[in-house]
């Protein structure tokens, strides 16, 4: 893969935040990946893991500790070439004396737009978001959903070749959500790249080409989204009745990922590979098979088993 | 140059939310109503009744302009980290040097603006009293409007690391020993101890020497105001400022905004 193709780099990125009294705390180990041209990159990870500090860093607002981080090849504590990227704060908050259609050209005169690009532009993003109708309303009178969009049309005011955004579907409406993801999708369909840090794992599975999974600092999961799922074991749900006690307790304690239920009825959650073994076991000790529901894997459970450390879906990191 | 574009539209938005600063108002009204009883004031003297009138008025809006631009420009950057508005800001194709400059030169300009609202107030009393109106009473405002960016750019410093409230301790420090440091110089020159002329100098050298933009006394008592002296003035204002500039844009670079 060719540099110019890297839209963003992160090598070796660590940061401490200072606590006071010269003790730090470390929130970012040593993480590293690039996010490539044209893709919608998925940003994951628990509350805390260090996914806005990345970002932050990314937008050289604060600077890491050690390591290095490029975007758009360039060291991100330049200024120029943020001419092309746009960027979506978590929670945005803006000049509230101002109305939407100032605050864009205000916006669109700090990307550097000449007066009619901006008339233009100004218009072209408040329709993409849907907040023609509030152009002349001030900022104070916004709904939260309302900043939400703006905030979007604000980072799209530049017309820039990267977006980061960092939770997008805050605070939006049903109808918002759909109209971001078809946003988003648009802006890749436009040659553009996407990076975005969300909690909504249908959203990750829908629109993004590939994920990192970050955990308290550390990357645990980095590829390709359908990679995960394909990567991820298969797995079926299992409901028996009449296990003898001591086989209920065993298999319970075989398979802990979900077992629900002991000696009369027993919910389990088995590895493919294993369904055969267990059934055969069951009917051997007089259990009787109420089910067997195969599950897809989904990037939820891969979640989840990678924040609670387990073997992260096969995944490289 | 890029940079001018993005460091003019951040001083108009700046301008725009320093005029919707109660403070501001309530401190620009005080000062027109002092300037306004300056010449009631004045009636309760039998001498130099022009004099005190002027003398109030020049006093009156050379302070109320160094209040203003002390607590208006303490919060200047810290408020825009604050409410993380400088996230989408610096996002943009702005340097954060642009950032502090535009931040500047947006309270600077307000500042102006009001000193030539209270200026003008200042005239008509003057006249309507017949007290005598020249160049000296112009130099003079031209002088407290260099002061008031100088001390603008004190307070931009302070608000580019620290909370307002001690920004606010440190910057209203640098105004009083600001006023200090030339007769504190005098004293420490003519002391016997070597110790003391030395760190008098050294204060001298290091703080903006803020008596040197009062030209009150010699406007209200038409003395000669050589151009020369308010041209110097006008250099070593806009030069000191701009020093302490430099450090504040080196401060923030450094900072992480989070
Ligand atoms: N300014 C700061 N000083 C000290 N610690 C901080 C600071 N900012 C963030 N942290 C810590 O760094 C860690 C990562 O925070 P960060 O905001 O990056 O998480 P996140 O992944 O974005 O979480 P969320 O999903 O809740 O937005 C957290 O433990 C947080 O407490
Ligand atoms: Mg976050």
């Amino acid at each position: 893969m060719g540099v110019d193709s890297e839209i963003v780099r992160l090598e070796g990125v660590t940061k401490e935040f200072p606590l006071g009294f010269g003790r730090r705390r470390r929130v970012l180990h040593g993480i590293g990946f690039s996010v490539r041209r044209g893709e919608i990159f998925g940003f994951v990870g628990p509350n805390g893991a260090g996914k806005t500090t990345t970002l932050k860093i990314l937008l050289g607002l604060i600077h890491p500790t050690s390591g290095s981080a490029r975007v758009l090849g360039h060291d991100v504590r330049e200024t120029e070439f943020r001419r092309h990227i746009g960027f979506l704060p978590e929670n945005p908050t803006f000049y509230d004396y101002l109305s939407g259609g100032e605050f864009l050209d205000f916006y669109g005169r700090l990307s550097g737009l000449e007066r009619s690009e901006r008339r233009r532009r100004v218009e072209m993003v408040l329709e993409w978001v849907g907040l023609t109708h509030a152009r002349e309303l001030r900022l104070r009178a916004y709904s939260k959903g309302m900043l939400q969009r703006l905030g979007i049309a604000q980072a799209l005011i530049g017309d820039p070749q990267v977006v980061f955004l960092d939770e997008p579907m805050s605070g939006l409406d049903p109808i918002g959500r759909k109209e971001v993801r078809d946003l988003i999708l648009r802006l890749r369909a436009e040659g553009k790249t996407v990076f975005m840090n969300t909690h909504i794992l249908p959203d990750v599975e829908l629109l993004c080409d590939r994920v990192a999974i970050l955990v308290e600092g550390r990357l645990r999961y980095l590829g390709s989204a359908e990679g995960v799922l394909a990567d991820a074991e298969q797995e079926a749900d299992l409901v028996v009745t009449g296990l003898p006690p001591e086989l209920g307790e065993r298999l319970a304690a075989r398979f802990p990922t979900r077992a629900e239920g002991t000696g009369e009825r027993l919910e389990l959650r088995v590895p493919r590979k294993d369904v055969g073994s267990v059934l055969a076991e069951v009917l051997r000790d007089g259990g009787e098979v109420i089910s067997v529901a195969p599950q897809r894997a989904s990037l939820e459970s891969i979640f989840l088993s990678a924040v609670a450390g387990g073997k992260a879906a096969g995944g490289k990191a | 140059m890029r940079a001018l574009p993005a460091t003019h539209a951040i001083a108009r938005n700046t301008v725009r939310e320093a005029l919707r600063s109660r403070l501001l108002y309530t401190l620009v009204f005080f000062a027109v109503l002092l300037i306004g009883s300056s010449a009631l004031l004045a009636t309760l003297s039998y001498v130099e009744r022009e004099r005190i009138l002027q003398d109030i008025g020049l006093s009156a809006i050379r302070l109320m302009g160094a209040i203003i631009a002390v607590f208006v420009g303490v919060g200047l950057i810290h408020r825009e980290v604050e409410r993380r508005t400088v996230y989408t800001i610096l996002s943009k194709p702005v340097s954060r040097t642009a950032f502090v400059v535009g931040k500047f030169a947006g309270l600077a300009a307000t500042l102006w603006l009001m000193v030539g609202i209270m200026g003008l107030a200042f005239a008509a009393v003057s006249l309507v009293s017949g007290a005598p109106l020249g160049w000296g009473h112009l130099a003079a405002l031209a002088l407290t409007c260099v002061e008031l960016a100088l001390l603008v750019a004190v307070a931009t410093l302070f608000s580019s690391f620290t909370t307002p409230t001690l920004a606010s301790a440190f910057s209203l420090g640098v105004y009083l020993l600001g006023h200090l440091v030339r007769d504190l110089r005098d004293l420490g020159a003519a002391s016997d101890s070597e110790l003391a002329e030395r760190v008098t100098a050294g204060l001298y050298l290091v703080l903006p020497d803020l008596e040197a933009f009062d030209l009150v006394i010699p406007a209200v008592h038409g003395l000669a105001i050589p151009p020369g002296e308010v041209a110097m003035g006008a250099l070593y204002g806009f030069g000191y400022a701009a020093l302490v500039l430099v450090l504040a844009a080196f401060v923030f670079e450094r900072r992480d905004l989070r």
